[in-house]
Order: C-alpha cells, then structure tokens, then sequence
C-alpha cells in the first residue's frame, strides 16, 4: 500500500484520511530540541514503523501525541480530532504503550484493567475478558502484576489498549522483554489488529520486526523525520547484492571486474560478493551467471539480494555521531 | 524530508453516541471511577493493617488492657471506660491518629500513580485529568471515614459500657445522675465526707475538726458527733454537735455544690459524642485532602508523609498554644489550631494542654469560630487546587 496514494488533492474539508497528522511539531527540553519540525503523516489501516537510533526522540514524539507532555510548536491531530483541542476525543479510539508497560504491582492484571475501563466508556469494562483472552493472558489475569514477568506486562499493557476498542494502536518497543516465541505472537497480532482495520503505530529498534510487521516507516535521527514511506518504496532505492559461491573466487572476481556490470566485488572464502546499483534487472544476474560458467567456474549458489531495512536504515543513518 | 504529501483540509470526524454520552472531559469523576479508585487503596494490605492498627487497634488495646486488669484486679486498677477515659483518649490519641492514617492515605492516593507507571495509561484514556485527581477523594474518603468512625466507636462502647458506677467528686466516690433532691439526701447521708471533702463558699457554723486529725464520724445511734483526734486550741476536750447540725450542713454543701456536681459525667453523653465524632472526622478529612494535595504536587509518598506528621506533631502544637506577638496571624492560619478552636469544650486540648471542660480554649492562640472555619475551607480547596493543578500540567 502506497501511503503517498492517499493523499488527496483538494481543498474541500473532508475526513481526514491521517491517523496521525503532525505539522511543525517541536519540543525542547531546554536547550536540547528533542522533537524538531516533524511532519509526520500516518495513513490509516496500516501498520506503520517509527524508526530510530537511541535518543532520536522516538518516545518524546509518542509522548507528545498522546498528551503525556506539551508540544512546544507545530499542529496534530489523532484520527482526525485535533490535539490537544479535542484530545479527549481522539484519545477515546487510541490504545498506547509508552516506554515499558507499568501497572499497580499489588493488583492483578485483571484488576488494572478495570481501573483503566473504568476511566473509559461503560463498554470498555465488558471488554476486559476478550482483550485478555486475545494477549494469551487469561490464564494468568488474576495472579499479582507484580508476579508477572517482563514480557506478561507488555501482553497486559496491549490488553489494556484493547479495552477502549481503538482505531489507533502506538506501541513503544512492544516487543521488549519477549520471547521469540511471544515476539512472533505479537508481530501475528499487531497484523491481526491491522487487517481488522486499526492503525498501528511501531515504535521499535527491531528493524526485522518493523520490516515483517509494518507496511510503511518513518526514520527519525535527532529529533527530525529524515524519510517516510512505504517499505517496499524506500527499499527500492538501495543497491542489490548478489552473492556468489563458487570454486576459485580470487579467478571468479578477476572475471567480472573485467565485465561492464560495475558494482563493488568483495572476495571472500566461500565465493563473492557484488553490489550492484539500485534498479539493477534479474537479466544481469543471469549474465554474470554465464559469465562465470564459460569462464570454467564452478557456482554453487547464486543469489540475489535486495538490501534489508537494516541496511537501508543503516545508509540512511549513517551520518550517526557526526557532529550537527 | 517527507516524501508524503499532507491531504485535504480535513474535519474532525463526527462524534460516535457512545462517546458523546460519555462526558470524557468532564471534571466529574464517575461512579466506576471513584470505585475502582477505591478498590485500589482498599487493597494495599500492608498499608490497610497499618492504618486499622494504628487508629483501631492500639486504642483497643489500651482499653483490652485496661478492662482486663479492672476485671482482675478491681482494686488497683479502676474500670477501664468512664468519661475521663473517653475524653483523653478522644482529644489525646484518637485525633492525633485520625489525622495521621488519614494523611498517610492522602499522601499514597495522591502519589501511588505516578510511582507505579499508572498515570501515564490513566492520561491516554483522554480522560480529564482533573477528573482522575477528583475520583481519589471520594474514594480515600470512603476508606478514613470508617476507619475513623470504628476506632471512635470502639472507644465509645468501652466508655459507655465499661464506665464506673460512681463518680469520683472532689475526692469522695458519689453515686451519678443525682437529681438536687437526690444529691442532698445523699450528703444528709454522708455528712463526714461532704463536710470535711466537698468545697463551701461560707461559714460553717457547726464546730468540726477535718484534715490532719482525722475525718469526722458519727456517734452511736446517731446521738451526737465526736472529732477525734486533737480538739481545737483552747478547748480541752472534743466538742459535740448535733446529728441534725451536721446533716443540715452537708445538705447545705450539697445544695451548693450541686451545679459543679452536674458537670461531672460516668460517661460522655450522646451529644458529647457524635460531636466528638464528627470533630474527628473532620481532622481525618482535613488529613487526607491536604495530604491528597501535597503528594499530588510533590510526585512522591515518603517527603509528603514526614511533612504531614511534622506538621501535626511538632508544628501544630508549637504554633497553637505558644504565643508570638509578630507571627500571630501565621499561626491563626495553622489548621491545627483552627480544628482545636472547633473542638468541644468538654474534651481537653488536643496537644496535651489539659485545661479541662470549657476551659482549654484558653491556652491556644485566640481565634474566631469563623476565621476558624475560614482557614480550615481554605486548607482543603487550596490543597486541593494544588493537587489539581500539578496533576493537570504534570508531565506524564
């Protein structure tokens, strides 16, 4: 799904097509500008990454949002309602976690959530036993939080997101503290609530988790959103590596600096890498294939390999630790 | 930067039913709100039998104790309810503790969601956050005010219940709730003891010897009365006076005395003690709004705590009864002293003053019964507002 698609050219008010629409966003703390001029547009019904370094001001931004704390300038809005005019009412369709999931440790998780339904619409108190049931805690809901471990608390502070039935979802790091196992039950959920129509927003350092779950991202670098956009768009700029296993890789390498294809090759022991330039066609693989075949090499295995989000994140965060 | 382009001008959407019923930034808290507020105090075990300990059991155990050593010892040790019982433990324990279990539940109410992480997911309900702050009032309120009202209650079944059967009057044990006619007949009865005990305005017109030698008896068959012991100077042996002489004169005393004699109680009256109730209670909720208040500006439990016990132990006291000529509208502003101004008369200062009946008012800083209330409405709604204020503009 295309997010820049959605945009919509006219100047007729309509409803607005953002879950989260930020303009000029900028908070300081202090001197330090923790969230700068972020233009942020979030399409609804997808599941969107919100990438970045330690200290990029990921969470100050959620924070901000969902009126944990004051924007210093700029606009937003959740689901259409401005914030912080209307907050109450774009916060009645949002479920958040921020930073790790906290609750009353002397209370059960049950219990929790029934502070929390309470602070929400009647509904949401009948809602506690399904949001349990779907986080896989219903076992264990009426034991003591402060009994649970890391990763039941992420699972009870999804719950406690499900309860007020939110069109948005802005989970922070919600796969810390699980195992592969739970982060598999998550990533399986978050889809779920996506293809139920929700909006999830991925506020996560996983970038293998972000590109499996997510259909579009934002990199964030210093308190400014450097890109954003769709996954399978902002990947199709990178280079392609096709990596080679073949008998003589010093020869294989000689070979094909020889050819036209350009690209940087590295030698390795189990054969060699190429990459090659963004938009490179499956035709020049097949001809450094038969390049290779004629020149009496032996190839074992040949693939191409389209750069990962981790690579494209690293590229485009690469500038890290340079002074400003 | 963006390869996104911003869309139309948009509208908010419109407001589902169910939400516009649901008054979401509304300042009033709900009913499902103050409740499960309440279950979360109610259920912090530790600090629940640390409050019915402090404010019901040590009062209970004083008067277990008490009970148990009148039961067995009747004659050293006196019953173990009464109103001299009731009224110091009443002023002396049971409003000192009041305040305190209600000030540590006010301090925990107001901080426990900000130390425990559970602010933050309250915040994100888009609930009013003055909403929040209002629920825990009621909630703590449900929890102190019982408390209180237990403890008090206890005290008052043992006082009642447990009161001696004679009131010990100047010295002499007298039989309670004479009537004047009663009260005199009784003094015709014990002439020694009310002539040579009981305090007379006047002259004593009948020659009896009290005090040192020996207290004053009766005759055989009532003949006449003989002071024992050493006779007055110049008389060289002990007069004789009258049976009918010496009970005139002790109803006389009687009959004198019986005004002080009416204020003198086996036990407090109804009156006395629901206005010592609700004198309590509202030093309980005066305790927990402004430690409620305090803790909501302070973030945390601990400091608040130690600031409220400073205040009602050391500095209340202090600022009360000491009196400084250039600070004495700062401490007619000290809320301690404003609740003692209220407190009823038949009860002894608060801060271990005594003073006795009607008569402790006069060792605290002076104060209207209006400018009294005014500081005490202005203790609550300016904590309050405090409180309220902090948790508004708090970051989450």
């Amino acid at each position: 799904m295309s997010a820049a698609t959605l945009a919509v050219g006219t100047d007729r008010p309509t409803e607005s097509q953002w879950a989260v629409e930020t303009h000029g966003l900028t908070k300081r703390f202090g001197p330090n500008v923790a969230v700068n001029d972020v233009e942020l547009l979030v399409p609804k019904g997808c599941a969107f990454g919100y990438l970045g370094p330690n200290g990029a001001g990921k969470t100050t931004l959620i924070r901000v949002l969902l009126g944990l704390t004051h924007a210093d300038a700029g606009t937003m809005s959740l689901l259409g309602y401005p914030v912080p005019r209307h907050r109450d009412l774009a916060l009645a369709r949002v479920g958040a976690i921020v930073d790790e999931p906290r609750f009353h440790r002397h209370l059960t998780g049950r219990q929790n959530l029934q502070i929390l339904a309470a602070a929400r619409e009647p509904e949401a108190k009948d809602r506690i036993g399904p949001s349990l049931e779907r986080v896989g805690m219903q076992q264990r809901a009426d034991d003591k939080v402060g009994k649970y471990s890391m990763g039941m608390r992420q699972r009870l502070g999804v719950a406690a997101c499900l309860i007020g039935d939110p069109q948005l979802l802005i989970l922070d790091e919600p796969m810390n503290g699980l195992d592969p196992a739970g982060m598999h039950e998550m990533r399986d959920m978050i889809l779920s609530l996506v293809s139920e129509g929700r909006t999830v927003v991925l506020s996560s350092h996983l970038l293998d988790e972000v590109e499996r779950t997510c259909d579009a991202v934002a990199i964030v670098d210093r308190g400014q959103i450097i890109r954003q956009g769709p996954i399978s768009e902002l990947l199709a700029g990178t280079s392609v590596e096709v990596q080679i296993e073949c008998s003589e890789p010093e020869r294989a390498g000689a070979l094909l600096r020889a050819t036209p294809f350009g690209g940087h090759i590295t030698v390795g022991v189990p054969g060699i890498g190429i990459a090659l330039a963004a938009g490179t066609g499956r035709d020049v693989v097949a001809e450094i294939n038969r390049i290779l075949v004629e020149g009496g090499i032996s190839v074992y295995r040949l693939q191409q390999m389209q750069a990962s989000l981790e690579q494209w994140f690293l590229q485009v965060t690469s500038r890290l630790g340079a002074p400003e | 930067m963006t390869t996104l382009a911003p869309g139309a001008v948009s509208l908010p959407p419109p407001v589902p039913p169910a939400l516009r019923a649901d008054h979401r930034g509304s300042w009033v808290p709900t009913p499902a709100m103050i409740a499960t507020r309440f279950m979360e105090l109610r259920r912090r075990r530790g600090l629940m039998i640390a409050l019915v300990l402090v404010n019901i059991g040590i009062p209970s155990l004083f008067l277990i104790v008490r009970l148990l050593a009148h039961a067995f010892a009747p004659k050293s040790y006196g019953p173990a309810g009464g109103y001299q019982i009731y009224s110091n433990l009443a002023a002396g324990v049971m409003f000192i503790f009041g305040f305190i279990i209600a000030a540590t539940l006010g301090c925990t109410a107001g901080s426990v969601d900000l130390t425990e992480g559970m602010f933050r997911h309250l915040v994100v309900t888009g609930r009013s956050r003055l909403s929040l702050y209002l629920a825990r009032i009621p909630a703590g309120l449900a929890i102190v005010v019982p408390l209180v009202a237990a403890g008090f209650t206890i005290v008052c079944l043992v006082c009642v219940f447990a009161a001696p059967t004679k009131i010990n009057y100047d010295g002499d044990n007298v039989p309670a709730n004479l009537s004047l006619t009663g009260f005199r007949t009784w003094a015709g009865e014990h002439p020694d003891h009310v002539i040579c005990d009981f305090p007379y305005q006047g002259n004593i017109a009948v020659a009896v010897q009290c005090g040192p030698n020996g207290p004053v008896s009766v005759g055989p068959n009532g003949s006449g009365v003989i002071v024992r012991g050493k006779s007055p100077a110049g008389t060289s042996s002990p007069p004789h006076v009258s049976a009918a002489a010496v009970k005139a004169l002790a109803e006389q005393i009687a009959v004198q005395d019986y005004a002080d004699y009416k204020t003198q109680f086996l036990y407090p009256s109804n009156t006395l003690m629901i206005q010592t109730g609700l004198w309590l209670e509202l030093e309980a909720v005066i305790g927990f709004i402004v430690g409620l208040g305090l803790a909501s500006l302070l973030g945390q439990r601990t400091v608040s705590v130690i600031l409220m016990f400073v205040l009602e132990i050391i500095l209340t006291p202090l600022l009360s009864t000491a009196h400084i000529p250039h600070l004495i509208n700062l401490q007619r502003a000290v809320v301690g002293l404003a609740t003692a101004h209220l407190e009823p008369s038949a009860l002894p200062l608060p801060f271990g003053g005594g003073g006795g009946p009607g008569g402790h008012a006069a060792n605290l800083v002076p104060e209207s019964t209006l400018v009294a209330v005014l500081v005490i409405v202005a203790w609550l709604v300016g904590w309050s507002a405090l409180g309220a204020w902090r948790m508004m503009t708090r970051d989450a």
